[in-house]
């Protein structure tokens, strides 16, 4: 089925492993050009960072999009700060999972808790962040789910506000949770070069 | 409350510099190619103006891509003009290079491969790729200018759609842009957030009022909904240059930046002209042959020529427009003489259109239209003294002129420039024939005459 084919292709791609700062780094290269990093924490093997980057169509090196984990900061002021930038203040969207759920944060939304609508429509393949009082709104897929082409279910989903921040978590469904044990023994087996700076082979 | 008078901050939009050109607009041709007499900055030169719009009707078409056209004619007659015409009536999206035959020759690159990133500059790919936008509704805009007057200004910017609300931080280009384009609150807009290009949608049906005085154009539009960032596939057109310094791996698309390219090699060419003809057989591309236009195309040497030759052969070919003032000289590079300093084969492959020197009456509506474009008000006689300076003279030194009288003008806080203006820029500045008489006279006193006596050789 559909779980198959997506762990096959993470089976078919080049990985390289790396140990850095109590993380454990792997670089994976797709067959039709993609490149996938995680990055996950050596003692509760959680996942911390997935980020891609593809090929732009005329041939450019683009952009680490950011899946799971938050944007870095570039360290140069980029050349575009004389365009548009959104504010500091405004709600920042990030997903940070853990072992049994995927969980989405949205910092800097000073609401009450009974503001926020979150719901799953199953038909649209999305999950719905909206606000009554049409201050913020988000449209959202779980990529895990649709690389493994699972259905979306309602009542995974939960809610919580506290601290000007909400936190949106869905249960992984069996599906993903051994997939993602089968991926971590496998990773586990990479042999992983240790400090300083590697040559990554699959770059 | 104190009510001291905030002097008034006026932004200076660009001002465009006044070149030699800048009053053409057109090649001022009707439906039919017959050119008017004088339109769109153009004036005379019927027969070559005729010609260069069929010529350009062809390049429309698409049909003589690969094809090369040389404008020949005197000095001042309206050479450069008509390859200005062509490139403005083409468009913006048709891409125009136009470089001078000396350009080429460098230290850093072989003459050729410049002349292959010329070509593949005027070849443009037009390409489907997704971008982020943004598109809301203008809530509130506020640009703070500091104190001082001076420095960086910020500013904010509210957008929203039915669902949602978000504050921007803008910079100073933003800024500029946004007040060009006259968005106000109530707007709605979409701004590309890789270019930051700014295109106004309409007004939000919600800021309607009865009594609003507004323009027959504006165009009432809902508030968008659901999201402010939104990806959408846009088409844009990049030239087959901008594809290979991108795909040249030693260098990578910084190099767009520098401006040093470097050699990019042919095996890379070669990739991406097979990568574009399949983009182009599946439909994702589409190829737009431009105009690559060499300027005084006698100075290229033999080796230009013959590279030149094959290079028209490929299919992969900009029409090629160049231009010349010389008459039967040496080919540059050998020791031969042939017409306009162009082989003969090469020649052969060649439309020519040639231009005359202007008469009197032509000459009198090109120093009207100079004046126009250079805000300088002229007298009904100091027009006819400039005229018959340009019939004398040449038509680069009267118009040379027209900006130095009117400022001569200007200091003795006149408005309209007369025949005294004229005669005392005229005295103070010399055209060529006087120059040339001028050092005839005094050859003697010049530096480092006594130890030469031939004259010397200028080709």
């Amino acid at each position: 089925m559909a779980v198959q084919s997506w762990s096959g292709t993470l089976k078919s791609s080049r990985k390289t492993a790396l140990l850095q700062d109590g993380k454990r780094k792997i670089h994976y290269l797709f067959t039709d050009g993609q490149e996938m990093v995680e990055e996950y924490d050596l003692e509760t093997d959680e996942l911390i960072v997935r980020k891609w980057r593809q090929k732009s169509k005329i041939g450019g090196q683009g952009q680490w999009q950011v899946e799971v984990g938050e944007q870095l900061a570039s360290p140069v002021p980029s050349l575009d700060s004389s365009m548009i930038k959104e504010n500091c203040s405004n709600p920042v969207f990030t997903r940070k999972d853990t072992k049994s759920s995927f969980q989405w944060r949205v910092r800097n939304l000073p609401y009450p808790k009974d503001v926020f609508v979150v719901s799953a429509e199953p038909s649209e393949r999305c999950i719905i962040i909206k606000t009554t009082n049409k201050k913020y709104y988000k449209k959202f897929s779980i990529p895990d789910l649709e690389r493994s082409q699972l259905p979306y279910d309602g009542s995974a989903l939960g809610f919580t506000h506290a601290n000007n921040t909400l936190i949106v978590s869905y249960k992984k469904p069996k599906e993903i949770l051994t997939l993602e044990q089968e991926l971590l023994k496998e990773l586990k087996k990479l042999k992983a070069t240790g400090e300083g700076d590697v040559d990554c082979k699959t770059q | 409350m104190a009510t001291t008078k905030v002097p008034e901050v006026r932004d200076i939009m660009r001002i465009e510099r006044i070149g030699a050109h800048s009053h053409i607009r057109g090649l001022g041709l009707d439906d039919a190619l017959e050119p008017r007499q004088v339109s769109q900055g153009m004036v005379g030169q019927l027969a070559s103006r005729r010609a260069a719009g069929v010529i350009l009707e062809m390049i429309k078409d698409g049909q003589i891509a690969g094809r090369a056209v040389l404008i020949a004619g005197q000095p001042g007659t309206g050479k450069t003009a008509i390859a200005m015409g062509i490139a403005q009536s083409l468009g913006s999206d048709t891409p125009f290079t136009a470089l001078a035959g000396s350009e080429i020759f460098s230290l850093e690159m072989s003459k050729t491969e410049a002349l292959s990133q010329a070509f593949r500059k005027a070849i443009g790919v037009r390409i489907k790729e997704e971008t982020e936008i943004i598109e809301g509704e203008v809530v509130e805009i506020q640009i703070d200018r500091p104190a001082t007057g001076t420095g960086a200004k910020v500013g904010k910017l509210t957008l929203k759609t039915t669902e949602m609300e978000t504050i921007y931080d803008l910079g100073n280009k933003m800024i500029e842009s946004l007040s060009k384009e006259k968005v106000q609150a109530g707007d709605v807009i979409t701004i590309d957030k890789a270019t930051g290009k700014i295109s106004k949608l309409g007004r939000s049906f919600t800021r309607a009022r009865d009594y609003d005085a507004m323009g027959a154009q504006t165009q009432f539009v809902q508030c968008p909904e659901g999201e402010l960032q939104k990806r959408k596939e846009v088409v844009h057109t990049v030239s087959l240059h901008e594809i290979d310094v991108i795909n040249s791996r030693t260098q990578g698309f910084l190099a767009l930046f520098s401006g040093d390219t470097g050699e990019i090699k042919s095996e890379v060419r070669e990739q991406i002209n097979a990568k574009v003809c399949e983009w182009r057989e599946e439909g994702k591309a589409e190829i737009i042959p431009g105009v690559l236009f060499i300027d005084e195309v006698h100075m290229l040497d033999m080796e230009c020529f013959s590279f030149l030759n094959r290079a028209l052969e490929s299919d992969l070919s900009p029409v090629l427009i160049m231009a010349t003032n010389r008459g039967i000289t040496r080919i540059r590079g050998t020791n031969y003489q042939s017409p306009h300093g162009i082989p003969i084969d090469l020649l052969d492959r060649l439309l020519i259109i040639a231009t005359s020197p202007y008469t009197e009456k032509e000459t009198r509506q090109i120093l009207k239209i100079r004046c126009e474009e250079e805000d300088v008000e002229l007298s009904e006689e100091a027009h006819t003294v400039l005229t018959r300076i340009g019939m004398e003279t040449s038509l680069r030194y009267a118009i040379q002129l027209i900006s130095t009288a009117g400022l001569v003008c200007r200091k003795r806080k006149g408005t309209e420039v007369q025949v005294d203006d004229i005669k005392r820029v005229y005295s103070l500045f010399l055209d060529e024939a006087r120059s040339s008489q001028y050092m005839k006279e005094y050859q003697d006193s010049f530096l480092f005459n006594e130890t030469q006596t031939a004259s010397m050789d200028t080709s």
